[in-house]
C-alpha cells in the first residue's frame, strides 16, 4: 500500500516538475535550459536533499519508463509526415545519415577506449549521437549504463548546437540538406529543433536524419562494438 | 472527452506494437532494440497503407510531444553515477564533443556533395 502511495507521488512530482521545466524553456529559451535537464537537476536535488534513494522514486518512475518503449515506436510518425521530402532525397540523406552513424559510434568507441575508460562507460558512450531513448535502448542491449547513455546524448545534443555554426561555416556546409543532415545525425531532436528555426526543410531533412539515424545506430552499434573492442 | 479516449486507445496500439517489436527482438535473439524494431513495423504499415495514419496520429503526437517526459525517471539514474565524472571522467565530455564534431561534419559534407552532382546532372 505504502509503495503505492510513493509510486503515485513520484508520478505526479515528476509531472508537475516536467510541466515546469518546459514553462522556463518558454521563457528562458537557451540550448541549456532544455526540459530535460532542468527537470533532472530539480528531480535529483529533491532525492539528494531529502535522501530519497534512486529505487524509491523509481516504484513511481518505472511507470513513466514502461511508455519510453512505445514512444520511441512513435517516431515513425514524423517521418512518415515527412514521406515527400524523404522520397525526393532518399539517397544523399541515406548516404549522409550512414556515413555519420558510422563515424559516430566508431569514434565514440575508439577515443574511448584509447583513453582508457572500461566497457560499461564505451557502451553506454557508443550510441551518443542518436535520441536519447534509442540510446538508452541500445545502452541497455549492449550491457552500458542507461543513465549515462542520457548524459553522453545531452552533451552531444547541446554541444552540437552550439559548435554547430562554427563547424558548419568551416566545413563549408551551406546546402540546407548537409545542415539538416548535420544537425540530426549528431544532435538528434535538439540539433532539429534549433535547424527549424533557421528553415522548415532544413528541420525535414534533420527529423528524417534522426530517426533515420536512430535505427542505423540501433543495427550497426553491435557489430562495431565487436570490431573495435 | 472523445479526443482523450482515442488518444488513449491509440497509445494503446502504439504499446502493442512495441510489444511485437520486442517478441521479434527476442524470437530472432537481434540486438536492435524491440522498440527500433516497432518503429520500422510501423513506418511500413504506414507507408503501405496497411495502417491508416488516423489510428496512430493523436497518440504519436502526444509521445513525440512529450518524448521529454518519459525519459526523465531514467535520467534522474543519473545520480548514481557523479562519480564517473570526476577526475579522468572530463575526457569524456572532450570525447563526446570531437566525436560530435566528426559527425555533423561528415554526415552534413557527405549528402551536400551528393546532392550538388545531383543538382548540376539535372540542369545540363
Amino acid at each position: 500500500m505504502i509503495n503505492i502511495l510513493i509510486g503515485v507521488a513520484a508520478i505526479a512530482g515528476t509531472l508537475i516538475i516536467y510541466l515546469f521545466s518546459i514553462k522556463i524553456h518558454e521563457k528562458h529559451n537557451y540550448t541549456f535550459t532544455v526540459p530535460v535537464i532542468i527537470a533532472t537537476f530539480v528531480i535529483v536535488m529533491v532525492l539528494v536533499v531529502f535522501q530519497i534513494p534512486y529505487e524509491t522514486y523509481m516504484l513511481g518512475g518505472d511507470w513513466i519508463n514502461h511508455l519510453l518503449g512505445p514512444a520511441v515506436v512513435a517516431l515513425a510518425y514524423p517521418l512518415y509526415q515527412q514521406r515527400d521530402v524523404l522520397k525526393q532525397l532518399l539517397f544523399p540523406v541515406f548516404c549522409g545519415t550512414f556515413i555519420g552513424a558510422f563515424v559516430g559510434v566508431s569514434t565514440g568507441i575508439l577515443l574511448a577506449k584509447w583513453a582508457g575508460f572500461d566497457q560499461l562507460i564505451i557502451f553506454s558512450l557508443a550510441p551518443k549521437s542518436v535520441t536519447t531513448p534509442v540510446a538508452m535502448a541500445i545502452t541497455d542491449a549492449a550491457g552500458g549504463a542507461t543513465p549515462l547513455a542520457a548524459v553522453f546524448v545531452m552533451i552531444a545534443g547541446i554541444g552540437g548546437v552550439l559548435l554547430s555554426s562554427t563547424i558548419m561555416n568551416y566545413f563549408k556546409i551551406d546546402h540546407y540538406i548537409g545542415r539538416g543532415v548535420g544537425m540530426g545525425c549528431a544532435s538528434h531532436a535538439i540539433g532539429t529543433a534549433t535547424i527549424m528555426e533557421e528553415s522548415q526543410l532544413s528541420g525535414a531533412v534533420s527529423t528524417i536524419a534522426m530517426v533515420v539515424s536512430a535505427v542505423v545506430v540501433s543495427i550497426i552499434t553491435p557489430g562495431l562494438i565487436v570490431l573495435w573492442m | 472527452m472523445l479526443r482523450i479516449c482515442k488518444t488513449i486507445i491509440q497509445i494503446a496500439i502504439l504499446y502493442g506494437i512495441y510489444l511485437i517489436g520486442n517478441w521479434i527482438q527476442h524470437v530472432l535473439g537481434l540486438f536492435i532494440p524491440g522498440s527500433v524494431i516497432g518503429l520500422i513495423i510501423l513506418f511500413i504499415l504506414l507507408m503501405t497503407n496497411v495502417l491508416n495514419v488516423a489510428w496512430i496520429d493523436k497518440g504519436a503526437k502526444f509521445f513525440v510531444e512529450h518524448l521529454t517526459l518519459f525519459f526523465i525517471p531514467a535520467t534522474v539514474g543519473i545520480l548514481n553515477y557523479f562519480d564517473v565524472f570526476s577526475g579522468k571522467g572530463f575526457l569524456l565530455i572532450i570525447i563526446v564533443l570531437i566525436s560530435t564534431v566528426l559527425v555533423m561534419s561528415g554526415s552534413g559534407f557527405i549528402s551536400q556533395w551528393i546532392m550538388r552532382r545531383k543538382e548540376l546532372k539535372q540542369h545540363d
